[in-house]
This record gives structure tokens, C-alpha cells and sequence, in this order.
């Protein structure tokens, strides 16, 4: 029969090989899974707004600021603010710096500040005081002082930056500079990539603490962290991440006043909240060496060593208070004389008391995030609205085939047309979703529209194949046919290349949502061109020549 | 023997217009609608509406049994200070709320009136005012560069001025109309609109393309190959009209017969394509094969002596 001799024709040919194998792997892919579900691997993914879910967009606050401040006039003001009178410098370095005082001081109380370390000498009424230290070092810890927060040293190919870690604004900063004669060179809104990429793990820790190692922050613009969490009502999304705060140990000095001791970063390991014997909930906690030495040093200068009931040890996250209590006895004892690492924060022997311990745990254990994140970005879709959507585009996709098909026979009156050009397209979606089940592509709402899109220029480009091949209206000679269909693919390369480069650049800036759609165009395209439209191209040949044959 | 009657159709066409008039409409299309963009972008700031995405604010679709009025009614009582700015019916048994930009406090307000009132079963959707300026500058970038590279292509491909430039003039041409289309008819510029005018560039260089190389590296008379080109060309885009519409229809209008809720976002993409398909018609059929009509003409040193003699 005619048939059986078309098929020998076709099958040979590499390019309708190349079709049907990818074909075949692409159908493999998405079918992988109902058959081996072991394996875990492809089959469709889908997005948020297909699946139901809550997402989240973060951006970590802070500055990176270059500044050239005066070192003299930074120690000037901060140490005759805290004496309380003006003191004379009297040497100066870039190492050192020197001034005098009326007042009897310690190097305890000059060290206070962290400018250093201090020698005091007093004769005859007048102290000297002699500060070991570098000018990068004031300016941060002045920095530190004024913001009453981290500031740390960013290098990159820019210089030497100042990362404020916390919200401010290059007005804030110009004020607290102009008292020390100092001015800002560079500001830059925002946290070094260092910061933004530990944001992030301790985000993917605290994420999986709660059993969620699905699910992995990713870093957007080199400025945002983006949290896609599948299943999760948006309440609980931002339970977890979005305000995961920022632990610190503050010692009350006076009143309501408070010192700082340490920060979340010197929390080593966290026990599991327990009862002791006495039925007193506690969460048992170790601080680093560093973090014990400093709690150590504050314990005694605000005396709470000594007076524990009234200074109590306060623990702060996101600068509110979460946990209040004086030290106790033992603690303050021993804190007189050596640094203990080993500590319990305790409550009561109630139930809420066990509730508030498992709550601090919590806390303590995901760590402090180095800088606070501010939601900029926040969505929930329901499963059930998912579920519709994906069902209504499902629909349309298949109405849409159908109309194209219409209007494709209504043009040409043959369905030996009609069908190969229809089920190319077909395989192209089946292509592409197997390529996006290989890769683990979370198909969503713009993917879909990417692949519509894909399959409308995939029609206009077997349109111009077909229109080529037939422009007399029958198959013309071989030599005549390859130099159409290499006509035709002239016209198709050079509108696939315009798509592509028309699409790259939402891929390269890469914002959100629509990264997907552009990614899924350009494979599409790029399916299209190489693998199905050569095939196409060879097969009409094949059905026409059959049925002139005929 | 339906197909005759197609070409018949273009004969008329071609001999129903002549060259100027081919290149004077669409020209005067596209310098309205820059007066219209422009006009919008001295009025508001902006050539075309912004949607939540760029100016920042928050989209909720709650489940209801009232009508949309009464719960952005509900809304605007409970939050004075962040009342919605519209509402309207989202199709299966679904509000639609959009409100302003609003700060990190006041939106977990909400989130939390919200959970508690109409449970879990919530769109939200938030963007801050911050982020949205950024996105709106990438956007802007994404059209640009999307079309200086379309431009560097399309020079690459023809290697002539005239042809090339015509093909970039009528996709700026189809962009620009289709833009001002959007503005009368009120769709606003969402992350889905701003993918839809770069698959425009897409669609729309794909027919001048097709027209430009059937015209220029082909045999036979310009009327034959025109008349051969626009079969194709007018081919191409009836089936992604035909594609897209049924996808506008389903996206847009299902809510009314089914209990399926509107996707906004492909209505959104499908209606800006629509439009600018349908603009991409006249500036491929009228201002491109215009442009190329005189370019041959004009190239062709016969015609030019005959034309003399006039």
C-alpha cells in the first residue's frame, strides 16, 4: 500500500527520528512518576497560583556606606559625652590616640565604649588616657554606638564598605555625621551579598526546623530573598519567615534603661525546653566563649552580680521583649568572677509557662537573621482556586487547538494539512512540558501563557512551511521544494531570533514571575525551530507526494 | 474553491488603495495615539495606567455571598485608613478588592481581618510601593532592550535600510497603538500586559518578515508575490486570533456560565494581544507593504523614468 510506503520514507529520515525520540523521552518524563513514584523525579510541577500557596518577597534592611569621618573628633565627642567635660587630646596617630582628663577614670569605663583597647595613667590629678586603635574601627564603632547596631566591614571591587544593619537613610546618616565633621562619599541602600546570602540559609534553616526542607529561599536581583511556600496558608508564611526576627541580650541598667550584651550570632547551641526539678520550664542555651565573656562584663558593669532583682537580663527580638527575668543567685555569683557558657532562661511550672519556653526555644533556635527583612511582596492563592485555574486553562488550551484547527482546514480544505500541522503543534506542547519536567520548571499561570504563546508563532511558522511548499498548489520538483524550504526557513530562523531576543532580557533581569513565562518561550521556540518544524517540513512533503501519488 | 474568493478579497483591497494612502493611515494612527500617550503621560505621569504591580498595593479575592459593594462597603468601615480603591465581581462566588499601598503593619492588619472573617480560602496578593518602581523600571528596560535588540536583528537580517526600518517602524507602530488602545479601553499595565506587548514584537515581526523576504528576494511581480504574502501572512494571524480569542473568551467570560473564577492575567495578556494583532494587520498590510511598495518601485529604474514622463 501507498501508506506503508510513506511511513518507510519518513522513518528513515534523521529528522523525524530526532521528532519521535524526543517525543518519546518527553512523554517518558511526564509519565516517570505515575509509574515510578520512587524515583521522584519528573512528571509536572506546578506553581503557587496553580497549586495553592503563599509566597513571599523579603528585602533585607540596612546601608553599605563609604564615609570619611574625623578620628579625633569621633573621640572627642564621645568621650566628653560620657566623662561629661571636654578633653584635650595630646597625640595622635593613625594607631593611637591620646587625650587627658580632669576625672578619675578606669579602663573599664573607657572601654565601654569599644573604642579599644585603654591604658590609664593618673598623676597629680590628671588621668591620660592612651586608646590602641585604627580609624576604621571608630568609624564603625561610632557608627555602631550611634545606630545601636552591627556595623560591619564590606569589601568589593568598589572599596571598603560600612554594612549598617539596620533601616536608615543617608539623611539619618548625614546628621550623625556633621558633629564629627564627617561626610558620606558612597550610599547604597541595602545589605552586601554576603548578608543577603546569609539571610537567606538562615532562613532555609529555620524553614526546615519547621519540617519544610521543600522549600528553598532564593536570592532575586541580588537584592530580595523570594520564599515560594506550596501548601502554606500566607498567616503561617509569614509566622516563619517574614518576621523571623532579630535576637538580642540587653541588661536593664537603670529604670528603663538597658544595656546591650550580645546579639543572637553568639547564641552556640539551644537545648529543648525542659522542666528542672523543680517543674520550672526552662529552655537550657550555651553562649560562645565570645558571648560569655561579654555577658560576663556587662553583668558586673551594670551591677547586675551584685543586685540581680534589679537588672534584670532581657531578651529582645525584633526590639520587643520576650523574655524578662533577674538573674539568678547562683549565676550572678559566679558571673563575679568567671564567664559561663552554659545558661537556662526559665519560666514557671505552669502550662503557659511550658508554652512560652517552647516559644523562646523556637526563637533562640533558628538563630537571628543578621539584619532585620521587611515583607515587600506578599501573596496566598487557595488550592481550590488553583485547581480551577488549571482546569480552565486546560479547557482553553484544547477549545483553542480546536478553533485553530477549524480555521487551518477552512484555509486549505485538505485535512492531510490539517492533521500533521495540528499534531506537530500538539507535540511541541508535549515537548516543552516534558523539557519543563526534566529541568523541574513550577509551571504557573505566565509559563502557561509562555507555551500559548509558543504555540501560536509554532502555527504561523507551519503556515509559511506549508504556503512554500505549496505555491502552485502542488508539490513542486525536489530541487525546486528544498530551495522553498530553505526559504522558508530563512523567513522562520530570522523571526524565531527576533522572539528570542525579544524574551532574553525579562530572563537575564529575571523579575519573578515573569522570568518563567520567558524561559518557557524561548525553549518553546528553540523545541520548535530545531525538532519539530524540520520534521514537519519533511513529512507534508511525504502526505503531499502520497496523495499526488493517489 | 473558497480560497479564490481570499485572493479575489486582496485584489480588491490592493486596487482599492493606493501606495500613499497605504503608508498615510497607519502613520496617522500611530501619530494620535503618541498624542493620546502623550497627553495621558502629561495629565497622570504615566502613558498607561499602572496595575498593583507597579505602583504597589494589595489585590484580595474573598468568597461571598453579597455583592461586591457591600463587602468593599465592609472594607472601607473596618479600614478608613486603607480603604479599597475598587471592587468588583471576580466570577465563581468570589469579591474582587484592590486597595492602595499600605505598610507592613496595616497589611497584617488586614491579612489578619481577613483570615478571620473569610477564612483560608483567600487571593492576596501584596506588592509594596518600593518594589513596584523598581519592577517598573526593569519593565520599561525589558520593552526597550527587547526592541533595540529586535531592531539589531532585523538590520542584520535584510542588511538594507529602507525594508529594515519599516519593519521596526511598523512593530514600534504596533506597540505604540496597541498601548493606546489599552488606555481607552482600561487596561492597565500589569507584569501579564507588559509580557503580552513583548510577545507583540514577536508576533508582529514575525508576518513583516515573511512580507519583507516574499517581496525583496523573491521572482515575479510585486502585486503576485504581495498578493502570494498576504494569503500567508493573513493566514498566520486569523489562526493566532483565532487561538487567542477562544483564550480571552474562556479566561474572561467562563465565570458567567460556569462556577470557574476569571484568570486575570491571561485575560489581561489575551485582550492586549488581541488588539495588538489586530493593529499589527494594518501596519503590516498597509504601512510595511506601503513603505515596500515605493522602496521596489523607486528601485526599479523603468518605473522610475515611466513615472517621469507623467
Amino acid at each position: 500500500m501507498n501508506g506503508e510506503e510513506g511511513e518507510k520514507g519518513l522513518s528513515g529520515d534523521y529528522r523525524v527520528m530526532l521528532l519521535v525520540g524526543a517525543l518519546i523521552l518527553s512523554l517518558i518524563l511526564l509519565f516517570l512518576p505515575t509509574v515510578f513514584p520512587e524515583l521522584n523525579y519528573g512528571g509536572l510541577r506546578y506553581g503557587l497560583d496553580l497549586d495553592g500557596g503563599s509566597w513571599l518577597q523579603l528585602r533585607p534592611e540596612g546601608a553599605l556606606v563609604q564615609i570619611d569621618a574625623d578620628m579625633d573628633q569621633i573621640i572627642s565627642q564621645e568621650y566628653g559625652a560620657l566623662l561629661n567635660e571636654t578633653i584635650t587630646l595630646t597625640r595622635e596617630s593613625s594607631s593611637e590616640v591620646s587625650f587627658t582628663t580632669n576625672k578619675i577614670v578606669t579602663d573599664k569605663q573607657i572601654e565601654s565604649l569599644g573604642y579599644g583597647e585603654a591604658t590609664v595613667l593618673t598623676r597629680g590629678g590628671v588621668t591620660t588616657v592612651d586608646l590602641q586603635l585604627s580609624k576604621t574601627q571608630v568609624i564603625t564603632t561610632y557608627l555602631e554606638n550611634k545606630f545601636k547596631t552591627e556595623v560591619v566591614i564590606i569589601e568589593d571591587r568598589d572599596g571598603s564598605w560600612f554594612e549598617i544593619r539596620k533601616k536608615t537613610s543617608a539623611e539619618e546618616l548625614e546628621s550623625l555625621l556633621i558633629p564629627v565633621k564627617g561626610s558620606i562619599l558612597a550610599y547604597k541602600d541595602g545589605v552586601s551579598p554576603t548578608t543577603l546570602a546569609d539571610t537567606k540559609i538562615i532562613l532555609e534553616n529555620k524553614l526546615n526546623l519547621f519540617g519544610l526542607s521543600d522549600i528553598k529561599p532564593t536570592i532575586v536581583d541580588n537584592e530580595f530573598i523570594l520564599i515560594d511556600l506550596a501548601g502554606i496558608d500566607i498567616d503561617t508564611a509569614l509566622d516563619l519567615a517574614g518576621t523571623p526576627g532579630k535576637f538580642e541580650i540587653r541588661i536593664q541598667t537603670e529604670g528603663n534603661e538597658t544595656q546591650h550584651a550580645i546579639y543572637g550570632e553568639d547564641i552556640q547551641s539551644v537545648g529543648f525546653h525542659k522542666t528542672d526539678t523543680y517543674g520550672v520550664w526552662g529552655v537550657p542555651f550555651t553562649l560562645t566563649q565570645q558571648g560569655a565573656d561579654a555577658l560576663k562584663e556587662v553583668a558586673i558593669e551594670t551591677n547586675a552580680v551584685i543586685d540581680p532583682d534589679n537588672h534584670n537580663v532581657i531578651m529582645l527580638l525584633d526590639n520587643k521583649e520576650i523574655y524578662s527575668a533577674p538573674l539568678s543567685k547562683d549565676l550572678a555569683d559566679s558571673l563575679k568572677y568567671v564567664p559561663v557558657q552554659q545558661m537556662s532562661a526559665s519560666f514557671g511550672t505552669d502550662t503557659g509557662s511550658k508554652e512560652r519556653a517552647k516559644q523562646l526555644e523556637t526563637h533562640l533556635r533558628a538563630g537571628a537573621l543578621p539584619v532585620n527583612v521587611e515583607v515587600i511582596g506578599s501573596g496566598q492563592v487557595p488550592a481550590s482556586l488553583g485547581a480551577q485555574f488549571k482546569e480552565l486553562t486546560a479547557i482553553a488550551g484544547l477549545l483553542a487547538i480546536i478553533v485553530v484547527s477549524f480555521v487551518i482546514y477552512f484555509r486549505y480544505r485538505r485535512k492531510e494539512i490539517m492533521l500533521p500541522m495540528i499534531l506537530t503543534s500538539l507535540s511541541e506542547v508535549i515537548m516543552i512540558l516534558g523539557f519543563a519536567s526534566a529541568v523541574k520548571w513550577q509551571l504557573d499561570l505566565p509559563a502557561i501563557a509562555g507555551i500559548i504563546a509558543v504555540i501560536g508563532t509554532g502555527i504561523d511558522h507551519l503556515v509559511i512551511i506549508t504556503d512554500e511548499v505549496l505555491y502552485e498548489g502542488k508539490l513542486p520538483p525536489t530541487k525546486v521544494y528544498l530551495t522553498r524550504i530553505s526559504r522558508a526557513f530563512g523567513i522562520i530562523f530570522a523571526a524565531a531570533a527576533t522572539t528570542i531576543i525579544a524574551m532574553i532580557w525579562l530572563v537575564w533581569m529575571g523579575f519573578g514571575a515573569m522570568r518563567l513565562f520567558a524561559m518557557t518561550t524561548i525553549v518553546g521556540v528553540l523545541i520548535g525551530v530545531l525538532i519539530a518544524r524540520p520534521a514537519y517540513a519533511r513529512i507534508i512533503k511525504e502526505v503531499l507526494k502520497e496523495e499526488q501519488e493517489e | 474553491m473558497k480560497s479564490i474568493n481570499i485572493e479575489h478579497y486582496i485584489d480588491a483591497y490592493l486596487r482599492r488603495f493606493s501606495t500613499k494612502q497605504m503608508i498615510a493611515i497607519p502613520m496617522v494612527a500611530l501619530l494620535v495615539s503618541l498624542m493620546i500617550l502623550g497627553w495621558s503621560y502629561y495629565s497622570t505621569g504615566s502613558p498607561v495606567e499602572l496595575g498593583v504591580e507597579f505602583t504597589g498595593g494589595t489585590i484580595v479575592t474573598v468568597e461571598s455571598a453579597s455583592p461586591y459593594n457591600v463587602v468593599q462597603q465592609e472594607f472601607a468601615t473596618q479600614f478608613p485608613d486603607t480603604s479599597p480603591l475598587s471592587g468588583r465581581d471576580a466570577g465563581g462566588g468570589r469579591v474582587l478588592l484592590q486597595f492602595g499601598p499600605m505598610d507592613e503593619t496595616q497589611q497584617l492588619e488586614l491579612n489578619k481581618y481577613i483570615s478571620s472573617n473569610y477564612g483560608k480560602d483567600v487571593f492576596l496578593k501584596q506588592m509594596s510601593a518600593l518594589y513596584g518602581e523598581k519592577l517598573q523600571r526593569s519593565a520599561i528596560k525589558a520593552v526597550l532592550y527587547a526592541f533595540i535588540g529586535m531592531a539589531i536583528i532585523v538590520f542584520f537580517i535584510f542588511k538594507s535600510i529602507i525594508p529594515s526600518g519599516a519593519v521596526v517602524l511598523s512593530a514600534f507602530s504596533d506597540i505604540i497603538i496597541a498601548a493606546t488602545l489599552m488606555d481607552l479601553f482600561n487596561i492597565s499595565l500589569s507584569l501579564g500586559t507588559v509580557a503580552a506587548l513583548l510577545m507583540l514584537i514577536g508576533y508582529s515581526v514575525d508576518s513583516d518578515i515573511l512580507l519583507t523576504t516574499r517581496l525583496l528576494k523573491r521572482r515575479g511581480t510585486t502585486d503576485e508575490k504581495l498578493r502570494a504574502a498576504m494569503k500567508t501572512g493573513l493566514t498566520m494571524t486569523s489562526t493566532t486570533l483565532a487561538a487567542i480569542f477562544v483564550l480571552f473568551v474562556v479566561s474572561t467570560f467562563a465565570h458567567f456560565f460556569t462556577s470557574f473564577s476569571r484568570i486575570d492575567i491571561i485575560s489581561d495578556i489575551s485582550l492586549v494581544l488581541l488588539l495588538g494583532l489586530a493593529v499589527d494587520l494594518m501596519n503590516t498590510w498597509m504601512l510595511n507593504t506601503g513603505i515596500l511598495k515605493w522602496y521596489t518601485s523607486r528601485d526599479a529604474p523603468t518605473r522610475k523614468k515611466r513615472g517621469r514622463k507623467k
